[in-house]
């Protein structure tokens, strides 16, 4: 967890993690919503409907991970400075160019699900 | 690049739609047969899950949905302070367009454009000399 300090010296635009973080609950809502009518079509219920769920939705994830974080964050950039000083920050992949952190992005899908909980 | 994303969330629509409509007649179907056998013999129906190629017509419906989906997503922006501002030198608005191909509407501008325009950096005598040209001509 990054300190005050760190947020100083390097400063985060807010204006960035809304509008990502907004794009990436969007498409988890509206994929979620087609997660549904796809367990009802199976007629999946209880324990297996749920793994399908996080099974789907870790998917999407991975989808966006490929169509849009990675072509942005794997080419010259990151092979040049081996992702240290680049603002690709630690994450692996370069997720946190994106996202505040990666738990945000792999894991949002389901966890936007438990609404309230977290 | 909006009508691929569209055109792919369409498909799937239309596959989904296809794979529900299969299981419902499926169902009718197994329900028809069994009041059929239930009024010959009166033994319990056996019920009969979904047919394979139903089941696979779903996935991949969900697949390509969410394919078009993630491809209609709008595209994403660095959140760290010098990226973000690096991006913007180094493209200006060409780094922040949209799907549709244009600019999106949040798009703030350079935020380090007001150094260029501070007073302590204008060049006054190369002004004074544009201005001496223009006089000359007129």
């Amino acid at each position: 967890m990054l300190s005050e300090k760190d947020y100083q010296i390097s400063p985060i635009v807010q204006e960035s993690v809304m509008h990502n973080s907004k794009s990436l609950q969007n498409l988890q809502s509206l994929s979620a919503s087609l997660f549904g009518i796809s367990a009802g079509i199976l007629g999946l219920e209880s324990y297996s409907g749920f793994l399908f769920y996080i099974f789907f939705s870790f998917l999407t994830s991975l989808l966006m991970y490929i169509i849009r974080v990675a072509p942005s964050t794997f080419p010259k950039e990151y092979k040049d400075n081996k992702g240290t000083d680049n603002g690709l920050g630690s994450g692996v992949g370069g997720v946190n160019k994106y996202f505040r952190g990666g738990f945000e992005f792999w894991a949002g899908g389901i966890m936007n699900g438990f609404a309230g909980l977290c | 690049m909006t009508w691929i994303s569209k055109t792919i969330t369409v498909f799937g629509g239309l596959l989904l739609a296809h794979a529900c409509y299969s299981a419902q007649e499926h169902a009718a179907l197994q329900s028809f047969k069994a009041a059929a056998t239930s009024t010959l013999t009166s033994s319990t129906p056996v019920a009969s899950s979904l047919p394979v190629d139903i089941a696979i017509e779903t996935i991949v419906a969900t697949l390509v949905t969410v394919l078009g989906l993630v491809l209609g997503t709008r595209p994403l922006r660095p959140i760290q302070w010098r990226v973000w501002a690096g991006k913007i030198e180094r493209e200006g608005e060409e780094g922040f367009l949209g799907n549709n191909g244009e600019v999106e509407k949040d798009y703030m501008g350079n935020p380090f454009s007001y150094l260029e325009s501070r007073p302590s950096f204008v060049d006054i005598r190369k002004q004074r000399k544009e201005f001496a040209d223009f006089v000359v001509k007129q």
